[in-house]
Protein backbone atom coordinates (compact mmCIF):
# COMPACT_ATOMS: atom_id res chain seq x y z
CA UNK A 1 0.00 0.00 0.00
CA UNK A 2 1.27 3.52 -0.99
CA UNK A 3 2.20 5.71 1.95
CA UNK A 4 0.16 8.86 1.94
CA UNK A 5 2.83 11.63 1.67
CA UNK A 6 1.96 14.72 4.60
CA UNK A 7 2.59 18.63 3.61
CA UNK A 8 4.42 19.33 7.07
CA UNK A 9 5.00 22.68 8.43
CA UNK A 10 8.70 22.00 7.08
CA UNK A 11 7.51 21.40 3.58
CA UNK A 12 5.01 24.67 3.64
CA UNK A 13 8.42 27.03 4.63
CA UNK A 14 10.47 25.24 1.93
CA UNK A 15 7.91 25.99 -0.52
CA UNK A 16 7.46 29.00 0.39
CA UNK A 17 11.20 30.44 0.50
CA UNK A 18 11.41 28.68 -2.95
CA UNK A 19 8.22 31.26 -4.14
CA UNK A 20 9.04 34.00 -2.81
CA UNK A 21 13.05 33.42 -4.48
CA UNK A 22 11.17 33.38 -8.01
CA UNK A 23 8.65 35.95 -7.20
CA UNK A 24 11.55 38.47 -6.17
CA UNK A 25 14.32 37.45 -9.47
CA UNK A 26 11.38 37.14 -11.64
CA UNK A 27 10.49 40.83 -10.14
CA UNK A 28 14.04 42.24 -10.45
CA UNK A 29 14.65 41.02 -13.93
CA UNK A 30 11.19 42.32 -15.55
CA UNK A 31 12.05 45.79 -13.83
CA UNK A 32 15.69 45.44 -14.94
CA UNK A 33 14.35 44.70 -18.77
CA UNK A 34 11.41 47.15 -18.02
CA UNK A 35 14.30 50.30 -17.29
CA UNK A 36 16.53 48.57 -19.78
CA UNK A 37 13.93 49.13 -23.04
CA UNK A 38 12.17 52.29 -21.21
CA UNK A 39 11.65 55.33 -23.98
CA UNK A 40 12.84 58.18 -22.91
CA UNK A 41 10.70 61.23 -24.34
CA UNK A 42 11.65 64.60 -24.91
CA UNK A 43 9.95 67.89 -25.67
CA UNK A 44 9.98 69.18 -29.27
CA UNK A 45 8.80 72.09 -31.28
CA UNK A 46 6.51 70.86 -34.78
CA UNK A 47 7.70 73.24 -37.24
CA UNK A 48 4.39 72.65 -39.24
CA UNK A 49 2.54 74.03 -35.62
CA UNK A 50 4.46 76.96 -34.73
CA UNK A 51 2.96 79.85 -35.33
CA UNK A 52 5.63 82.25 -34.45
CA UNK A 53 4.50 84.04 -31.70
CA UNK A 54 7.70 84.61 -29.82
CA UNK A 55 7.13 82.87 -26.82
CA UNK A 56 10.04 80.77 -27.06
CA UNK A 57 12.43 83.54 -26.32
CA UNK A 58 10.47 84.65 -23.32
CA UNK A 59 9.35 82.03 -21.44
CA UNK A 60 12.37 79.67 -21.33
CA UNK A 61 13.89 79.21 -18.39
CA UNK A 62 16.94 79.11 -19.79
CA UNK A 63 18.30 82.97 -20.54
CA UNK A 64 18.97 83.00 -24.22
CA UNK A 65 16.39 80.52 -24.90
CA UNK A 66 17.37 76.93 -25.32
CA UNK A 67 14.84 77.48 -28.71
CA UNK A 68 16.86 77.98 -31.68
CA UNK A 69 16.73 78.44 -34.75
CA UNK A 70 17.86 75.79 -37.21
CA UNK A 71 17.96 76.09 -41.12
CA UNK A 72 16.26 73.19 -43.83
CA UNK A 73 18.97 74.35 -46.22
CA UNK A 74 17.97 71.50 -49.19
CA UNK A 75 14.27 73.78 -48.67
CA UNK A 76 16.04 77.20 -49.10
CA UNK A 77 15.47 79.18 -52.68
CA UNK A 78 19.27 80.80 -51.78
CA UNK A 79 16.81 84.01 -52.55
CA UNK A 80 18.68 87.10 -52.73
CA UNK A 81 15.54 88.81 -51.35
CA UNK A 82 15.13 87.11 -48.41
CA UNK A 83 12.05 86.99 -46.74
CA UNK A 84 13.99 85.56 -43.18
CA UNK A 85 16.75 88.13 -43.58
CA UNK A 86 15.81 91.26 -44.40
CA UNK A 87 12.51 93.44 -42.88
CA UNK A 88 9.89 94.73 -45.36
CA UNK A 89 10.69 97.82 -46.82
CA UNK A 90 14.29 97.13 -46.78
CA UNK A 91 16.10 99.96 -48.30
CA UNK A 92 18.76 98.03 -49.91
CA UNK A 93 19.18 94.02 -50.09
CA UNK A 94 22.56 94.23 -47.91
CA UNK A 95 24.12 93.71 -44.85
CA UNK A 96 23.70 96.65 -43.38
CA UNK A 97 22.10 96.70 -39.88
CA UNK A 98 19.32 98.79 -40.72
CA UNK A 99 18.05 95.96 -43.35
CA UNK A 100 17.88 93.29 -41.41
CA UNK A 101 14.80 91.38 -39.65
CA UNK A 102 17.01 89.74 -36.76
CA UNK A 103 16.88 91.95 -33.33
CA UNK A 104 20.41 89.77 -32.50
CA UNK A 105 21.98 89.72 -36.45
CA UNK A 106 22.33 85.97 -35.51
CA UNK A 107 21.66 85.27 -39.24
CA UNK A 108 24.44 85.62 -41.61
CA UNK A 109 24.18 86.20 -45.03
CA UNK A 110 26.97 84.83 -46.95
CA UNK A 111 27.34 85.06 -51.12
CA UNK A 112 27.53 81.83 -52.99
CA UNK A 113 27.61 83.32 -56.73
CA UNK A 114 25.57 85.77 -58.39
CA UNK A 115 22.31 85.12 -57.73
CA UNK A 116 22.58 82.87 -55.02
CA UNK A 117 22.72 83.90 -51.02
CA UNK A 118 23.25 80.87 -48.26
CA UNK A 119 21.97 81.97 -44.67
CA UNK A 120 23.71 81.19 -41.63
CA UNK A 121 22.46 80.84 -38.07
CA UNK A 122 24.74 82.05 -35.19
CA UNK A 123 23.64 79.87 -32.68
CA UNK A 124 24.99 81.61 -29.71
CA UNK A 125 23.27 84.55 -30.99
CA UNK A 126 20.46 83.38 -31.76
CA UNK A 127 17.38 83.83 -29.05
CA UNK A 128 14.68 81.97 -30.87
CA UNK A 129 12.34 84.87 -31.57
CA UNK A 130 11.18 83.10 -34.84
CA UNK A 131 10.99 86.24 -36.38
CA UNK A 132 13.31 84.96 -39.31
CA UNK A 133 11.44 82.39 -38.88
CA UNK A 134 7.69 84.30 -39.81
CA UNK A 135 9.25 86.33 -42.62
CA UNK A 136 10.58 82.91 -44.47
CA UNK A 137 7.41 81.09 -43.54
CA UNK A 138 5.19 84.36 -44.82
CA UNK A 139 7.68 85.14 -48.19
CA UNK A 140 9.39 82.09 -49.15
CA UNK A 141 9.75 78.28 -48.54
CA UNK A 142 9.70 77.77 -44.98
CA UNK A 143 13.45 76.65 -44.80
CA UNK A 144 13.97 78.43 -41.29
CA UNK A 145 12.13 76.85 -38.23
CA UNK A 146 12.71 76.56 -34.65
CA UNK A 147 13.67 73.73 -32.67
CA UNK A 148 14.65 72.56 -28.90
CA UNK A 149 18.24 72.36 -28.94
CA UNK A 150 18.29 69.27 -26.41
CA UNK A 151 22.29 70.42 -25.69
CA UNK A 152 20.68 73.62 -24.54
CA UNK A 153 17.62 71.96 -22.79
CA UNK A 154 17.48 71.14 -18.88
CA UNK A 155 14.89 68.06 -19.85
CA UNK A 156 13.38 68.45 -16.71
CA UNK A 157 10.15 67.34 -18.40
CA UNK A 158 8.17 70.64 -17.14
CA UNK A 159 8.72 72.72 -20.32
CA UNK A 160 8.04 76.26 -19.65
CA UNK A 161 7.39 77.35 -23.27
CA UNK A 162 5.10 74.02 -23.73
CA UNK A 163 2.76 75.39 -20.76
CA UNK A 164 2.05 78.34 -22.89
CA UNK A 165 2.29 77.79 -26.23
CA UNK A 166 -0.48 78.67 -28.00
CA UNK A 167 -0.54 76.44 -30.86
CA UNK A 168 0.56 73.71 -28.97
CA UNK A 169 3.06 73.48 -31.12
CA UNK A 170 5.61 71.87 -28.68
CA UNK A 171 5.16 67.97 -28.09
CA UNK A 172 6.75 65.35 -26.78
CA UNK A 173 9.28 63.06 -29.17
CA UNK A 174 11.10 59.93 -28.65
CA UNK A 175 14.47 60.63 -27.19
CA UNK A 176 16.58 58.72 -29.58
CA UNK A 177 14.60 60.75 -32.42
CA UNK A 178 14.56 64.33 -30.96
CA UNK A 179 14.29 66.61 -33.74
CA UNK A 180 11.44 67.30 -36.05
CA UNK A 181 13.85 69.19 -38.76
CA UNK A 182 12.00 70.00 -41.60
CA UNK A 183 12.49 68.16 -45.06
CA UNK A 184 13.22 65.16 -43.03
CA UNK A 185 10.40 65.25 -41.13
CA UNK A 186 6.68 66.50 -43.06
CA UNK A 187 3.68 67.76 -42.33
CA UNK A 188 1.45 64.87 -40.33
CA UNK A 189 -1.70 64.31 -40.90
CA UNK A 190 -3.18 65.21 -38.05
CA UNK A 191 -1.35 68.67 -38.39
CA UNK B 1 -18.45 90.95 17.63
CA UNK B 2 -20.51 88.76 15.56
CA UNK B 3 -20.60 92.02 13.20
CA UNK B 4 -16.98 92.03 13.24
CA UNK B 5 -16.63 88.69 12.16
CA UNK B 6 -18.61 89.44 9.38
CA UNK B 7 -16.90 92.20 8.32
CA UNK B 8 -13.55 90.10 8.21
CA UNK B 9 -15.10 87.36 6.40
CA UNK B 10 -16.07 90.00 3.54
CA UNK B 11 -12.85 91.60 3.49
CA UNK B 12 -11.44 87.97 3.08
CA UNK B 13 -13.51 87.56 0.21
CA UNK B 14 -13.09 90.59 -1.53
CA UNK B 15 -9.24 90.26 -0.51
CA UNK B 16 -8.98 86.36 -2.89
CA UNK B 17 -11.73 87.76 -5.39
CA UNK B 18 -8.75 90.93 -5.86
CA UNK B 19 -6.02 87.91 -5.69
CA UNK B 20 -7.77 85.63 -8.66
CA UNK B 21 -8.57 88.81 -10.34
CA UNK B 22 -5.05 89.87 -10.57
CA UNK B 23 -3.55 86.24 -10.98
CA UNK B 24 -5.89 85.82 -14.21
CA UNK B 25 -5.10 89.40 -15.63
CA UNK B 26 -1.18 88.56 -15.23
CA UNK B 27 -1.48 85.23 -16.42
CA UNK B 28 0.41 83.98 -19.37
CA UNK B 29 -1.89 81.39 -20.29
CA UNK B 30 -1.84 80.41 -23.96
CA UNK B 31 -5.64 82.12 -24.52
CA UNK B 32 -4.08 85.45 -22.66
CA UNK B 33 -1.21 85.91 -24.63
CA UNK B 34 0.20 89.53 -23.76
CA UNK B 35 2.12 91.27 -27.40
CA UNK B 36 4.77 89.56 -29.02
CA UNK B 37 7.40 91.80 -28.25
CA UNK B 38 9.85 90.06 -31.73
CA UNK B 39 6.19 90.59 -34.03
CA UNK B 40 7.28 91.16 -37.44
CA UNK B 41 4.20 92.80 -39.00
CA UNK B 42 3.33 91.52 -42.25
CA UNK B 43 -0.11 93.54 -42.66
CA UNK B 44 1.41 96.26 -44.75
CA UNK B 45 2.54 93.89 -47.22
CA UNK B 46 -0.92 91.76 -47.11
CA UNK B 47 -3.23 95.12 -47.14
CA UNK B 48 -3.88 96.35 -50.55
CA UNK B 49 -5.58 99.75 -51.84
CA UNK B 50 -9.08 99.08 -52.47
CA UNK B 51 -8.82 101.10 -55.55
CA UNK B 52 -6.61 98.62 -57.14
CA UNK B 53 -9.15 95.82 -56.85
CA UNK B 54 -10.86 95.70 -59.96
CA UNK B 55 -12.59 92.34 -59.81
CA UNK B 56 -14.82 90.47 -57.60
CA UNK B 57 -15.50 86.97 -56.99
CA UNK B 58 -18.60 86.10 -58.58
CA UNK B 59 -18.96 82.05 -58.26
CA UNK B 60 -17.26 79.31 -57.28
CA UNK B 61 -17.40 75.71 -58.20
CA UNK B 62 -16.53 72.87 -55.64
CA UNK B 63 -14.13 70.23 -56.88
CA UNK B 64 -14.64 66.72 -55.96
CA UNK B 65 -10.60 65.63 -55.65
CA UNK B 66 -8.03 65.06 -52.63
CA UNK B 67 -5.70 66.66 -54.53
CA UNK B 68 -6.25 69.35 -57.60
CA UNK B 69 -3.63 69.63 -60.03
CA UNK B 70 -4.27 72.42 -63.13
CA UNK B 71 -6.81 74.20 -64.42
CA UNK B 72 -7.67 75.72 -68.15
CA UNK B 73 -9.97 77.45 -69.93
CA UNK B 74 -10.87 77.78 -73.85
CA UNK B 75 -13.77 77.90 -76.53
CA UNK B 76 -15.93 78.18 -73.52
CA UNK B 77 -15.08 75.58 -71.32
CA UNK B 78 -13.29 75.19 -68.26
CA UNK B 79 -10.72 72.48 -68.24
CA UNK B 80 -9.63 70.84 -64.78
CA UNK B 81 -6.91 67.68 -63.91
CA UNK B 82 -7.25 66.36 -60.52
CA UNK B 83 -6.31 63.71 -58.63
CA UNK B 84 -6.27 60.58 -61.72
CA UNK B 85 -9.08 61.72 -63.71
CA UNK B 86 -9.83 64.92 -66.31
CA UNK B 87 -12.84 67.04 -66.07
CA UNK B 88 -14.60 69.20 -68.89
CA UNK B 89 -17.98 71.36 -68.26
CA UNK B 90 -19.31 74.83 -69.16
CA UNK B 91 -19.02 78.07 -67.41
CA UNK B 92 -22.12 77.24 -65.51
CA UNK B 93 -20.43 74.39 -63.92
CA UNK B 94 -22.22 72.02 -65.90
CA UNK B 95 -20.00 68.54 -66.81
CA UNK B 96 -19.47 67.39 -69.92
CA UNK B 97 -17.25 64.69 -69.36
CA UNK B 98 -14.90 62.81 -66.56
CA UNK B 99 -12.38 60.85 -67.78
CA UNK B 100 -9.47 58.94 -65.76
CA UNK B 101 -6.16 59.57 -66.67
CA UNK B 102 -3.68 57.02 -65.82
CA UNK B 103 -1.55 58.44 -63.46
CA UNK B 104 -1.91 62.05 -61.31
CA UNK B 105 -2.19 64.45 -63.77
CA UNK B 106 -0.30 68.74 -63.10
CA UNK B 107 -1.23 70.23 -65.37
CA UNK B 108 -2.83 71.25 -68.99
CA UNK B 109 -3.34 73.21 -72.19
CA UNK B 110 -5.89 72.90 -74.93
CA UNK B 111 -4.71 73.12 -78.08
CA UNK B 112 -6.43 75.20 -81.13
CA UNK B 113 -8.04 72.02 -82.26
CA UNK B 114 -9.67 71.69 -78.78
CA UNK B 115 -7.34 68.75 -78.27
CA UNK B 116 -6.02 68.33 -74.34
CA UNK B 117 -2.18 68.36 -73.68
CA UNK B 118 -2.12 66.44 -69.77
CA UNK B 119 0.93 66.65 -68.15
CA UNK B 120 2.68 64.26 -65.40
CA UNK B 121 5.17 64.03 -63.35
CA UNK B 122 7.64 63.21 -66.04
CA UNK B 123 5.51 62.76 -69.53
CA UNK B 124 2.84 64.46 -71.25
CA UNK B 125 0.22 62.78 -72.88
CA UNK B 126 -2.19 64.14 -75.75
CA UNK B 127 -6.28 63.63 -76.04
CA UNK B 128 -8.61 64.22 -78.22
CA UNK B 129 -11.50 66.70 -77.14
CA UNK B 130 -13.56 63.35 -75.44
CA UNK B 131 -10.67 62.76 -73.40
CA UNK B 132 -9.48 59.86 -74.92
CA UNK B 133 -6.04 59.26 -75.27
CA UNK B 134 -3.93 60.24 -78.93
CA UNK B 135 -0.51 59.37 -77.67
CA UNK B 136 1.64 59.73 -74.51
CA UNK B 137 5.20 60.59 -74.50
CA UNK B 138 8.18 58.52 -73.41
CA UNK B 139 9.12 59.67 -69.86
CA UNK B 140 11.68 61.82 -69.01
CA UNK B 141 14.81 61.06 -66.67
CA UNK B 142 13.45 60.58 -62.63
CA UNK B 143 14.29 64.32 -61.93
CA UNK B 144 11.51 65.31 -63.71
CA UNK B 145 8.62 67.47 -62.59
CA UNK B 146 6.12 68.82 -65.56
CA UNK B 147 4.86 71.52 -63.62
CA UNK B 148 3.30 73.55 -67.04
CA UNK B 149 2.56 72.86 -70.72
CA UNK B 150 2.06 75.35 -73.50
CA UNK B 151 1.47 75.05 -77.34
CA UNK B 152 1.88 77.08 -79.93
CA UNK B 153 0.97 75.67 -83.85
CA UNK B 154 2.78 72.27 -83.93
CA UNK B 155 5.01 72.66 -80.89
CA UNK B 156 4.53 72.18 -77.36
CA UNK B 157 6.47 73.60 -74.24
CA UNK B 158 7.21 71.89 -71.43
CA UNK B 159 7.91 73.23 -68.28
CA UNK B 160 10.24 71.00 -65.81
CA UNK B 161 10.79 71.93 -62.67
CA UNK B 162 13.26 69.35 -61.44
CA UNK B 163 15.54 69.76 -64.39
CA UNK B 164 14.97 73.32 -64.62
CA UNK B 165 14.39 73.37 -68.19
CA UNK B 166 11.87 74.00 -70.96
CA UNK B 167 11.67 70.87 -73.25
CA UNK B 168 9.83 70.65 -77.10
CA UNK B 169 7.78 68.67 -78.43
CA UNK B 170 6.18 68.00 -81.41
CA UNK B 171 2.54 67.99 -81.59
CA UNK B 172 3.06 64.11 -82.10
CA UNK B 173 4.66 63.56 -79.52
CA UNK B 174 8.29 63.82 -80.42
CA UNK B 175 10.94 65.04 -78.25
CA UNK B 176 12.70 67.45 -79.96
CA UNK B 177 15.18 69.51 -77.50
CA UNK B 178 15.42 71.29 -74.45
CA UNK B 179 16.51 75.07 -73.34
CA UNK B 180 17.67 75.81 -69.49
CA UNK B 181 17.04 79.45 -70.25
CA UNK B 182 21.02 79.99 -70.34
CA UNK B 183 22.71 82.97 -72.47
CA UNK B 184 26.29 84.13 -72.59
CA UNK B 185 26.19 87.14 -70.17
CA UNK B 186 27.99 86.63 -67.17
CA UNK B 187 26.31 86.03 -64.21
CA UNK B 188 23.04 84.31 -66.14
CA UNK B 189 22.70 81.01 -64.43
CA UNK B 190 19.33 80.28 -66.33
CA UNK B 191 16.27 79.32 -64.70
CA UNK B 192 16.39 78.94 -61.52
CA UNK B 193 13.96 77.44 -59.24
CA UNK B 194 14.10 76.64 -55.62
CA UNK B 195 10.53 74.95 -55.35
CA UNK B 196 8.43 73.31 -58.28
CA UNK B 197 6.67 76.32 -59.47
CA UNK B 198 7.67 77.11 -63.07
CA UNK B 199 5.03 78.27 -65.41
CA UNK B 200 5.32 79.43 -69.25
CA UNK B 201 2.33 80.40 -71.66
CA UNK B 202 2.08 81.40 -75.15
CA UNK B 203 0.34 85.09 -75.54
CA UNK B 204 -1.66 85.41 -78.46
CA UNK B 205 1.21 87.28 -80.62
CA UNK B 206 2.72 83.73 -80.59
CA UNK B 207 5.35 84.78 -78.09
CA UNK B 208 6.66 81.98 -75.83
CA UNK B 209 7.17 83.74 -72.27
CA UNK B 210 9.10 81.97 -69.36
CA UNK B 211 8.56 82.23 -65.55
CA UNK B 212 11.99 82.24 -63.84
CA UNK B 213 10.92 82.34 -60.45
CA UNK B 214 14.03 82.86 -58.79
CA UNK B 215 14.94 86.12 -60.24
CA UNK B 216 11.76 86.87 -59.96
CA UNK B 217 11.05 87.72 -63.80
CA UNK B 218 8.99 87.20 -67.00
CA UNK B 219 11.21 86.09 -69.46
CA UNK B 220 10.23 85.85 -73.51
CA UNK B 221 11.81 83.22 -75.52
CA UNK B 222 12.45 82.48 -79.11
CA UNK B 223 10.78 79.01 -80.16
CA UNK B 224 14.04 77.60 -80.31
CA UNK B 225 14.89 78.83 -76.53
CA UNK B 226 16.54 82.34 -77.32
CA UNK B 227 16.23 84.89 -74.63
CA UNK B 228 14.53 87.89 -76.42
CA UNK B 229 13.99 89.88 -73.35
CA UNK B 230 12.53 90.03 -69.44
CA UNK B 231 10.66 91.87 -67.06
CA UNK B 232 11.98 92.15 -63.74
CA UNK B 233 10.82 93.33 -60.68
CA UNK B 234 12.32 92.33 -57.22
CA UNK B 235 9.23 93.66 -54.48
CA UNK B 236 7.65 92.49 -51.70
CA UNK B 237 4.86 95.26 -52.25
CA UNK B 238 2.18 94.80 -54.68
CA UNK B 239 3.56 96.45 -57.77
CA UNK B 240 6.49 93.18 -57.65
CA UNK B 241 7.37 90.06 -57.21
CA UNK B 242 8.82 88.88 -53.95
CA UNK B 243 9.41 85.93 -51.69
CA UNK B 244 10.62 82.57 -53.20
CA UNK B 245 9.45 81.33 -56.70
CA UNK B 246 7.41 84.27 -57.58
CA UNK B 247 5.13 84.34 -59.48
CA UNK B 248 3.82 80.86 -59.19
CA UNK B 249 1.60 80.88 -61.98
CA UNK B 250 0.71 82.56 -65.01
CA UNK B 251 -1.33 83.13 -67.94
CA UNK B 252 -1.86 85.62 -71.13
CA UNK B 253 -4.85 87.75 -71.75
CA UNK B 254 -5.76 88.65 -74.61
CA UNK B 255 -4.21 91.62 -75.12
CA UNK B 256 -0.98 90.23 -73.66
CA UNK B 257 -1.35 91.25 -70.04
CA UNK B 258 -0.06 88.68 -67.41
CA UNK B 259 -2.72 87.19 -64.93
CA UNK B 260 0.36 86.46 -62.47
CA UNK B 261 -0.69 84.09 -59.10
CA UNK B 262 2.17 84.16 -56.39
CA UNK B 263 2.73 82.38 -53.29
CA UNK B 264 3.74 83.05 -49.47
CA UNK B 265 1.80 86.38 -49.56
CA UNK B 266 -0.97 84.60 -51.63
CA UNK B 267 -2.50 87.37 -54.39
CA UNK B 268 -3.47 87.59 -58.29
CA UNK B 269 -2.35 90.65 -60.28
CA UNK B 270 -2.49 91.52 -63.47
CA UNK B 271 0.27 93.11 -65.13
CA UNK B 272 0.92 95.22 -68.61
CA UNK B 273 2.44 93.51 -71.33
CA UNK B 274 5.56 96.14 -70.48
CA UNK B 275 5.35 94.40 -66.67
CA UNK B 276 3.64 97.45 -64.53
CA UNK B 277 1.24 96.39 -62.65
CA UNK B 278 -2.66 97.01 -63.83
CA UNK B 279 -4.75 95.60 -61.42
CA UNK B 280 -5.16 93.24 -58.37
CA UNK B 281 -8.07 90.90 -58.87
CA UNK B 282 -7.35 88.97 -55.87
CA UNK B 283 -5.69 90.44 -52.27
CA UNK B 284 -4.45 88.19 -49.90
CA UNK B 285 -7.01 88.39 -47.60
CA UNK B 286 -9.16 86.23 -49.97
CA UNK B 287 -6.98 83.41 -49.64
CA UNK B 288 -5.54 81.65 -46.47
CA UNK B 289 -2.90 82.75 -45.08
CA UNK B 290 -0.44 79.87 -45.44
CA UNK B 291 -1.85 79.13 -48.54
CA UNK B 292 -0.73 77.54 -51.74
CA UNK B 293 -0.42 80.29 -54.88
CA UNK B 294 -3.74 78.96 -57.04
CA UNK B 295 -3.30 78.41 -60.83
CA UNK B 296 -4.95 80.77 -63.13
CA UNK B 297 -6.62 80.74 -66.12
CA UNK B 298 -7.93 83.50 -67.97
CA UNK B 299 -10.39 83.36 -70.89
CA UNK B 300 -11.26 85.38 -73.89
CA UNK B 301 -13.40 88.28 -71.88
CA UNK B 302 -10.77 88.55 -69.36
CA UNK B 303 -12.87 86.55 -66.61
CA UNK B 304 -10.30 84.68 -64.52
CA UNK B 305 -10.64 81.21 -63.07
CA UNK B 306 -8.23 80.33 -60.04
CA UNK B 307 -7.53 77.02 -58.72
CA UNK B 308 -7.61 77.40 -55.13
CA UNK B 309 -6.28 74.05 -53.81
CA UNK B 310 -6.79 74.64 -50.09
CA UNK B 311 -10.20 75.39 -50.16
CA UNK B 312 -10.08 72.74 -53.24
CA UNK B 313 -12.97 75.67 -55.39
CA UNK B 314 -12.53 76.73 -58.76
CA UNK B 315 -13.18 80.58 -58.03
CA UNK B 316 -14.34 82.60 -60.79
CA UNK B 317 -13.17 86.40 -60.45
CA UNK B 318 -15.22 88.86 -63.14
CA UNK B 319 -14.28 92.77 -63.97
CA UNK B 320 -16.57 94.99 -61.18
Amino acid sequence: MKKKKTFNRRDFIQSSIRASLVVSVGGIGGLALKNGTKKDWVWQIDPFECNQCGRCATECVRNPSAVKCVHAYDLCGYCDLCGGYFIPGAVKLDTGAENQLCPTAALIRKFIEEPYFEYEIDEDLCIGCAKCVKGCTSFGNGSLHLQIRHDLCRNCNECSIARVCPSKAIKRVPADTPYLIKGTFTRTTDS
Amino acid sequence: MKKTVIYLFLSLIIVVILVIVIGDFRSTRPDRMSGNPYELDIDGIRSVDPDLITYKETKNYKIDAAQAGGIAVAGGKIFLVADDFLQVFDYGGKQYFREPLPEQARCLEVTATNDIIVGFRNSIALLSPEGEEIWRSEPLDERAVITALAVKNSTIFVADAGNRAVHRYTIDGKYVDSFEGKTRIEGNHGFIIPSPYFDLGVSPDGELWVVNPGKHSLENYTDDGNLRSFLENISREIEGFGGCCNPAHIDIMADGSFVTSEKGVVRIKIHEPSGELSTVVAPPDKFREDGEAPDVAVDEEGIIYALDYDKNLIRIFEPK
